[in-house]
């Protein structure tokens, strides 16, 4: 469906709803440089392996160069973070700790938003 | 829901060494009261407040805490955790000093799915455009906001759409500039590949401004994803009807095609950059006619750098008054720069204008790396200069740092330590322009190569101060002679570092030592006995074993082996290596 000036408003008014419970992943040359691409291909696996619903997506680069690949995640009720230098373990953890087991995670919190 | 009520991170600001005894101590007090259960302790690996001690910072509530000691914990558990009270003499307000204009999409937003995009309010500044359809309007609220280029000339973006707008002809193109080049720079990358719909919108906003019905992505080859993002956002476009025949359904029409530029650095010249598109070889040519008024194919052309069009969208869905709120009087908006060298925190940045250098390096780059002494942060890249500690209480703006001897550039920005050599430094960024003069002018093509001659000569020890002053002539010739900007900044981070830090020459040229160990040929790696305690570190580190010996007899460096890489002298416990 094309866009116009009178139908902008209306067609993009629901155009898009992130799922209550987000995994971002920093898919730009520097993150996937870093190993981004495989903290992705883990996340979404592991997730899938326990079930859960929560939706990974895939974004530009958040700017903390000094700690890629960088994952950001938000679980209603828990506190929105960054996690930093996230290799294929850390990104297991963040499924089973962080999502199912709804702690955080020490060593790798490089950001709290909306504190 | 989730496990805990609060959580308490910890983070030793200082050496890090502190972090794990606090959050253990921090563990055992809230035992104490019993409120384990409810409270979570956490390692922080970074809490964006840096050399504050121990710092502490409690969520919910964000209450933060600087140079906590072992004795506040119990009072900070009793307080902070029990009540919700907050111990006035250690908190502090940490305030995030970055300002996001231009990224404020990346890291948040999928760069592939246009839906993203708009559900952020995008394509709001085009859909205002198209509503008042009225080009002069477009170019007096980019004047009002006063935005100036940000591929570091700092020309007045409103001045330039003006230009080709008044140009009578039906043909005119957009050219966004994504040759990005300077090295250590990676601000237009990120944009692509973080946002690339922002930039797009920009594009096809200046079209309607300037009556272009034809834009160009010149993109380098270097750059296959941001490439790859901006195809993809051009067909999702063209499919919401955003880009093509009829905009949003109205008479404006407007069409974007990618040109892949081949990696050389002058192509980020407008004029050379113009060349290329047209199919020819990637020189510059003179100024003026500038593109504004006869540009591609000979038709007014407006250029602008990645970052400027990304500021587009914004102004025109906010308005100019709001960015025109934001920096300094004659530098407005934000800057985004690529901070990286000897910093703790390599990173992306955007700062609003007007900020210190300081408050960028401490406050937000974390401090020096592993807290060596800081000389000089390097801007504007082959164009710039080097700005030495004493001024890094100048505000970032385009007129400062031009006084300064370097220029605001197109973002890259680098820290540079004890271990750093100027002439070196200088040394490496002619050798960059030389390497990537087109040739077409004598000027940049032999003066530059002469130069380099000298500083060579320098950095061996075999000149004197004769060689100074035939720096600082040429370096006036090909500042006034030379065909386009490439040669016309080139002598810039050499003549920034004579001006600075003239006693590294004199060093060099009357004394013959390179203090900062970079320049091979003056200075030689030597064990000190007396001082050797016969660890053989070195003599396992040495990537190509020129230290004999052993633990009885000692070592010493093999000078006809050894190669200079200051492996030996970094490792040494002792200061027993000498240089």
């Amino acid at each position: 469906m094309k866009l116009t000036l009178n139908n902008f408003d209306e067609e993009t008014k629901n155009v898009k709803k992130n799922n209550k419970n987000w995994i971002k992943v920093g898919l730009s040359t520097c993150g996937i440089a870093a190993g981004a691409d495989v903290a992705f291909a883990t996340i979404k696996k592991v997730l899938q392996e326990n079930g859960s619903d929560v939706e990974v997506i895939r974004t530009g680069c958040a700017g903390k160069c000094y700690a890629e690949p960088l994952v950001e995640v938000k679980i209603e009720g828990m506190p929105q973070v960054v996690y930093g230098n996230v290799n294929e373990e850390v990104a297991t953890k963040i499924v089973q700790k962080h999502v199912m087991g709804k702690q955080l995670i020490n060593d790798h919190i490089y950001l709290v938003k909306d504190a | 829901m989730w496990k805990y009520k609060k959580v308490i991170l910890v983070k030793d600001t200082d050496t890090g060494k502190e972090t794990v005894r606090f959050s253990e101590l921090f563990n055992s007090a809230l035992r104490d009261r019993g409120l384990d259960g409810e409270v979570q302790v956490i390692r922080s690996a970074d809490i964006n407040v840096y050399n504050q001690g121990i710092v502490v910072k409690i969520i919910p509530g964000n209450i933060t805490y600087s140079k906590v000691e072992e004795k506040d914990i119990d009072l900070i558990v009793r307080k902070s955790i029990k009540k919700e009270e907050a111990l006035k003499e250690i908190q502090i307000d940490p305030k995030d000093k970055q300002v996001r204009i231009v990224l404020r999409n990346c890291g948040i937003i999928d760069p592939e799915n246009i839906n993203d995009y708009i559900s952020v309010d995008g394509y709001k500044g085009l859909k205002k455009v198209l509503e008042q359809n009225d080009r002069d309007k477009v170019i007096a609220e980019i004047k009002i906001s006063g935005l100036r280029g940000r591929g570091g000339g700092g020309f007045p973006t409103w001045m330039k759409w003006s230009f080709a707008k008044d140009q009578k002809n039906d043909t005119k193109f957009i050219i966004c500039n994504a040759d990005e080049g300077d090295p250590g720079a990676y601000m237009d990358r990120s944009v692509l590949e973080g946002d690339p719909h922002s930039v797009l919108e920009g594009m096809i906003i200046a079209g309607f401004a300037v009556g272009a019905k034809k834009g160009y992505f010149y993109i380098r080859a270097e750059y296959p994803l941001a490439i790859a993002r901006v195809e993809l956002a051009i067909k999702q476009a063209r499919e919401k009807g955003l880009l093509g025949n009829n905009i949003l359904g109205t008479q404006f029409s407007f069409d974007l095609e990618v040109r892949l530029g081949a990696g050389a650095f002058v192509c980020g010249e407008e004029t050379a950059l113009i060349a290329s598109i047209e199919g020819k070889r990637g020189c510059p040519s003179p100024r003026p006619p500038y593109p504004s008024i006869s540009g591609l194919w000979g038709k007014p052309t407006v250029i602008n750098n990645v970052e400027t069009l990304a500021n587009i969208s914004p102004i025109m869905h906010k308005g100019g008054e709001w960015f025109a709120e934001i920096g300094t009087e004659r530098s407005k908006g934000t800057k985004v720069f690529a901070l990286t060298g000897k910093v703790e925190n390599s990173s992306l940045i955007e700062v609003p204008m007007g900020i210190t250098l300081k408050e960028i390096i401490y406050e937000i780059g974390g401090g020096v790396l592993n807290n060596k002494k800081i000389k000089a942060v390097q801007t504007g890249g082959p164009s710039g200069g080097v700005i030495p500690e004493e001024y890094f209480d100048t505000s970032i703006d385009y007129e400062s740092l031009q006084n300064l001897g370097s220029i605001m550039g197109s973002g890259g920005m680098i820290v540079m330590d004890e271990d750093d050599c100027m002439v070196d430094i200088a040394k490496f960024y002619l050798k960059f322009c030389v390497d990537e003069s087109c040739g077409k002018c004598a000027p940049c093509r032999i003066g530059g190569k002469q130069m380099l001659e000298l500083l060579t000569e320098i950095s061996e020890g075999k000149a004197t101060f004769e060689q100074v002053d035939k720096l600082k002539l040429i370096s006036k010739a090909m500042q006034k002679a030379s065909l386009c900007g490439l040669g016309q900044t080139a002598p810039n981070p050499v003549l920034s570092t004579l001006k600075y830090f003239e006693q590294e020459y004199v060093d060099h040229i009357k004394d013959k030592k390179c203090v900062s160990g970079k320049c091979e040929a003056l200075f030689i790696y030597e064990i000190i006995q007396d001082k050797c305690k016969r660890c053989s570190l070195c003599q396992r580190n040495c990537p190509v074993e020129a230290i004999p010996g052993d633990r009885d007899k000692g070592y010493a460096i093999d000078q006809k082996k050894c190669i200079k890489c200051g492996k030996c002298f970094e490792v040494c416990k002792f200061e027993a290596v000498n240089r």
